[in-house]
């Protein structure tokens, strides 16, 4: 008799009346197929392997991640609500110990969504995973989560969220921004002034094949969770690395992702990207809900496998192999040196966001306060080129003194400008988001 | 006049419906050997009837659950194809499994041709082995079942019976189709000997009238066609007892059956006439299958569960049943003693009910009377409970569109109906427990054997249509054809419902009833590269369960 080894949870949720366009990658047909192997596995019966049923997020639930302008039901859809629901879910089974892992096998994903949402970015609206950290932070108390981001696209919204979150080890590997959308996501960019090597960037080159993926994951990923002692591992499980992905260039595969995931070990996994909707996802899919259950993968492959996977090329090993000696040198051995500021000075930073599937340009200024007893308090002055200027304050969670009598300063100020339309407040203290304009 | 007999734990119950009236009623107990036992049931029932008089005989048996149960079945081998996924090896089943090489992908694309080499050497395995029968199984050959239908004709007539597992099920689970295959191999000769007995029995008392088998879908099939698909006839007691509640009370809303017998409680949920299915199929013993059945639960709570007090405090009843009630020369006291005791029920003997409640109410320092009530109270509890737990999990199945979350009913019963010996004294305390109506219908005593009479024939298809591939296959009849580029949903329901009418009449059903029900409709545009190369169209009929005409009538004149 067959049995999970390790208890899974399963939150399917194909959104089969769903898409953003009826050709687009992320349409209706996305997990038909997976949804038919699944099923033909028999994966469901298999003792220890549970199903549950989504259920929608609640606005409130986007209101500890984002800054949805000009508001929630606005920027996030009924399907939008019920992925980032399906997460929760996932979570609670979890933390509620009815499984030992669970994922999230749901659309639309969510790793492209940054903290503040005008629009649609890379097929994500609402991020998803960090609607899930940030509710099992309040709910469940947890403190130091890590996300290792194995989407092939960097995970550029989540990065972002998490950007300055010292207690969010946040790990992406993904092919090299030099050659894929979004095109950020290197290894410089490692946290901001109060989380430095919090954020980690993997750029594999294209072609990176089943043995880059396992070397660079033992090489890096694991020594740096084993250092950062998280309470709770999630994968944000894009899957299109996958060799017959149609809109990427790596070489991984349904053998390469079971076998990361039994390494990895994550108590939830989310499902992210993925368009090779037939030849790959059907079996990635089953390959990792295998491996988060412990049973034995070594049977799992594409139909094609044999006949249509090539070995990763040596002039790629060998990219790999120098590329973690670097990596491992800059986060391991000499991690990065905490950020030259003195405590309390205020930091500011600009940048340009542009949102593809919704042709928005966002401009953003930020101020951080540099703590070094908190997060730091910090405020958002965004406008985007649909004409919404807004301020939004965000107090972390375990803030100072100092840092909320900044925020509160900064509120004001903002209240006294006329230029803003929507003035936001998220106190994570207090779990509380006040819409003050 | 239809007669309706249903064969339970420990006795069989038969009715004999005339004009929608019952006519005569009958309880047996059970003897060892099950053609006895339906021998003096027939004759018990049928005293005084014209045996031309029957026009129509429903039976609902044991022999299949038991044989699986007993493990008494024949050798069958099993032939299976898997290709890549969870290991094969993990669903061998019976004496002689083989797994040999071939695979075909999930949109019917065979990937990997059959080996004939490695088909000859299992052959020659089974041989050694012995089997009677062969189950051939392939996964995903619901898409495109050609593999199987090679290996059929590969075997040639060697084994006999050959169970093909497109045939039983249109769903997609391949370990669900290994064991139903399995199971109709391993059953279809012990079954055929069965039917052939009973064809006897009947023929013999000059019962000629068309004969059919009660199904754990609440449906009939004639016994004839029962043959090819022996374990689609197992556990179809607690869909009879539905069915009976439906025919004796018409359960309009959202009705919650319960079906208090003697070991167990059974309960089912019925939506304005139509019950609820299991999403994938029936449980047999230890063997999970895709062999379709009304969604029900038992729970270890009847009349005759054994009743004690553990650590010299805590009242426990049961699951386990020792016999029957001390009242009724039972080992052990039950709930049916304690109602006895209070005066709720007059058969059996109350000094020994008594003297069982006394024994209870010694060990709790509570006289007989306080003990017998706080047995109906905690027996009360327990259904209660298990009741909640039922509707709570059926309103937490998974859903897989946006439209099935947001507007996505929950089920909440309205009323309950109460059937088996006890009901009209337990009917009360539930009432009381849920605020809703507690109904106990006439004949509540033998609602399954109603249910059983009352039950018209029920089938189903599945049809996949994929224009890009340019095929189309209806499993369960065998179809498999070619269409244009231009094919759609319109086209595909005629031709589903053609399946489903021609596959109904061949088990049996009326040619009038062509009433019939979407369980699945599904569309999808197939894009590659930007481009739509086609359509995925998915459909599911059936013949669902319900009652002949003559029987349809909400309970107003049975
Ligand atoms: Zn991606
Ligand atoms: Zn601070």
């Amino acid at each position: 008799m067959i049995r999970a080894k390790r208890k899974t949870g399963l939150v399917f949720f194909p959104a089969f009346d769903w898409a953003i366009s009826p050709t687009h990658p992320e349409r209706e047909e996305r997990l038909l197929y997976t949804q038919d192997q699944v099923m033909e596995e028999g994966l469901l019966d298999v003792p220890g392997i549970r199903e549950y049923r989504v259920r929608p997020a609640k606005y409130s639930d986007l209101q500890r991640v984002h800054f949805c302008v000009p508001d929630e039901p606005s920027m996030a859809t009924e399907s939008h609500l019920i992925s980032a629901g399906g997460c929760l879910v996932a979570a609670d089974a979890v933390m509620k110990k009815e499984v030992e892992s669970a994922f999230a096998l749901v659309r639309p994903p969510g790793h492209h969504a940054m903290k503040v949402v005008h629009g649609n970015r890379g097929f994500c609206n609402i991020n998803i995973e960090a609607v899930m950290v940030e509710y099992i932070r309040d709910v469940y108390g947890v403190k130091k989560i890590a996300i290792v981001d194995t989407d092939c696209h960097h995970g550029d919204g989540t990065q972002d969220v998490y950007w300055h979150d010292p207690n969010v080890l946040f790990i992406s590997m993904h092919q090299d921004g030099r050659t894929l959308y979004p095109g950020s996501g290197f290894a410089e960019e490692n946290g901001g002034a109060n989380a430095r090597g919090t954020t980690i960037n993997i750029p594999l080159p294209p072609r990176t094949g089943e043995k880059g993926f396992l070397y660079a994951l033992e090489e890096l990923v694991m020594p740096l969770l084993e250092k950062f002692e998280p309470e709770l591992v999630i994968n944000s499980a894009g899957q299109d690395n996958h060799f017959d992905d149609p809109i990427t260039h790596m070489n991984f595969s349904a053998k390469g992702y079971a076998e990361l995931n039994a390494r990895l070990k994550p108590d939830l996994a989310v499902l992210e990207g993925g368009y090779s909707v037939e030849k790959a996802l059907p079996y990635v899919n089953v390959g990792i809900i295998m491996a988060m259950a412990g049973m034995d993968t070594s049977t799992v492959k594409e139909p094609g496998y044999d006949k249509h996977y090539a070995p990763q090329a040596p002039d790629i090993t060998d990219y790999i192999t120098n590329l973690m000696g670097t990596l491992k040198d800059q986060f391991l051995i000499n991690p990065p040196a905490p950020h030259p500021a003195k405590n309390g000075e205020i930091i500011t930073t600009s940048k340009r966001i542009f949102y593809d599937t919704d042709m928005i340009n966002e401009n953003q200024d930020e101020r951080l306060v540099r703590c070094r007893d908190c997060a730091g308090a910090l405020a958002i002055d965004s406008h985007s080129s649909k004409g919404n200027k807004m301020m939004g304050v965000h107090i972390p969670k375990d803030a100072c003194p100092m840092c909320q009598k900044m925020a509160e300063k900064w509120v004001n100020e903002a209240l006294d400008n006329k230029k803003f339309h929507h003035i936001f407040l998220q106190d994570r203290t207090k779990c509380t988001y006040e819409v003050l304009r | 006049m239809i007669l309706g007999l249903d064969v339970g734990g420990t006795q069989t119950d038969a009715v004999v419906l005339e004009d929608g009236h019952v006519r005569a009623h009958t309880k047996t107990v059970n003897r060892p050997e099950l053609l006895e036992t339906l021998g003096q049931s027939l004759d018990k029932t049928l005293a005084g009837i014209e045996p031309d008089k029957i026009q129509r005989m429903v039976f609902s048996t044991t022999m299949a659950t038991n044989a699986v149960v007993m493990d008494n079945m024949d050798p069958a081998g099993m032939i299976v194809s898997a290709g890549p996924g969870m290991n094969p090896e993990w669903f061998s089943v019976g004496p002689s499994y083989h797994v040999v090489e071939g695979c075909m992908d999930h949109r019917g694309t065979e990937v990997m041709a059959l080996d004939k080499s490695q088909v000859k050497e299992a052959i020659r395995e089974m041989e050694k082995a012995g089997v009677n029968a062969c189950g051939i199984v392939c996964k995903f050959s619901v898409r495109n079942p050609h593999q199987e239908l090679q290996l059929e004709e590969w075997l040639g007539d060697q084994f006999g019976y050959k169970a093909l597992g497109h045939r039983f099920s249109g769903s997609l689970n391949f370990p669900r189709r290994i064991a139903t295959a399995y199971l109709n191999a391993a059953l279809h000769k012990l079954h055929t000997k069965f039917i052939s007995s009973l064809e006897t029995t009947l023929t013999e008392r000059g019962l000629n009238a068309p004969r059919y088998l009660m199904k754990p879908d609440g449906g009939t099939i004639r016994l004839d066609k029962s043959c090819e698909f022996p374990a689609q006839t197992a556990q179809s007691g607690p869909a009879a007892s539905v069915m009976g509640a439906l025919a004796l009370d018409g359960c309009k809303g959202v009705t919650l059956v319960l079906d208090i017998g003697g070991t167990t409680t059974d309960m089912a949920l019925v939506l304005d006439g139509l019950p609820l299915w299991v999403p994938n199929g029936i449980r047999i013993g230890e063997h999970r299958t895709s062999i379709r059945s009304l969604l029900t639960r038992s729970v270890g709570f009847g009349g005759d569960s054994e009743v004690k007090v553990d650590d010299g405090k805590k009242l426990s009843i049961g699951p386990i049943r020792r016999g029957e009630a001390m009242a009724f020369g039972g080992p052990m006291p039950t709930p049916t003693d304690a109602m006895i005791t209070l005066g709720l029920m007059e058969e059996g003997d109350k000094d020994l009910a008594r003297k069982a409640m006394e024994d209870i109410g010694a060990q709790l320092s509570l006289d007989a009377e306080k003990a017998a009530k706080i047995i109906l109270e905690e027996t009360t509890k327990g259904m209660t409970k298990a009741v909640i737990d039922f509707v709570k999990r059926i309103n937490s199945r998974p859903v897989y569109t946006i439209h099935e979350v947001i507007e996505g009913i929950k089920i909440d019963p309205d009323r309950i109906v109460v059937l088996g010996a006890p009901a009209p004294i337990v009917a009360p305390m539930l009432e009381k427990a849920f605020n809703i109506p507690c109904v106990v219908p006439p004949h509540y005593q033998v609602a399954n054997a109603v249910g059983a009479a009352a039950a018209k024939v029920t089938a189903e298809i599945s049809l996949q249509a994929d224009t890009q591939r340019g095929s189309m296959v209806i499993p369960e009849v065998g179809l498999e054809s070619a269409i244009a580029r231009d094919f759609t949903m319109a086209a595909a329901m005629e031709q589903a419902k053609e399946a489903l009418f021609s596959r109904g009449l061949a088990v049996g059903a009326d040619p009038g009833d062509q009433e019939f029900a979407v369980i699945e409709k599904e569309e999808f545009n197939m894009i590659r590269g930007g481009y739509r190369v086609g359509k995925n169209i998915r459909l599911k009929l059936a013949l669902v369960p319900g009652l002949i005409p003559d029987c349809n009538c909400g309970g107003q004149q049975l």
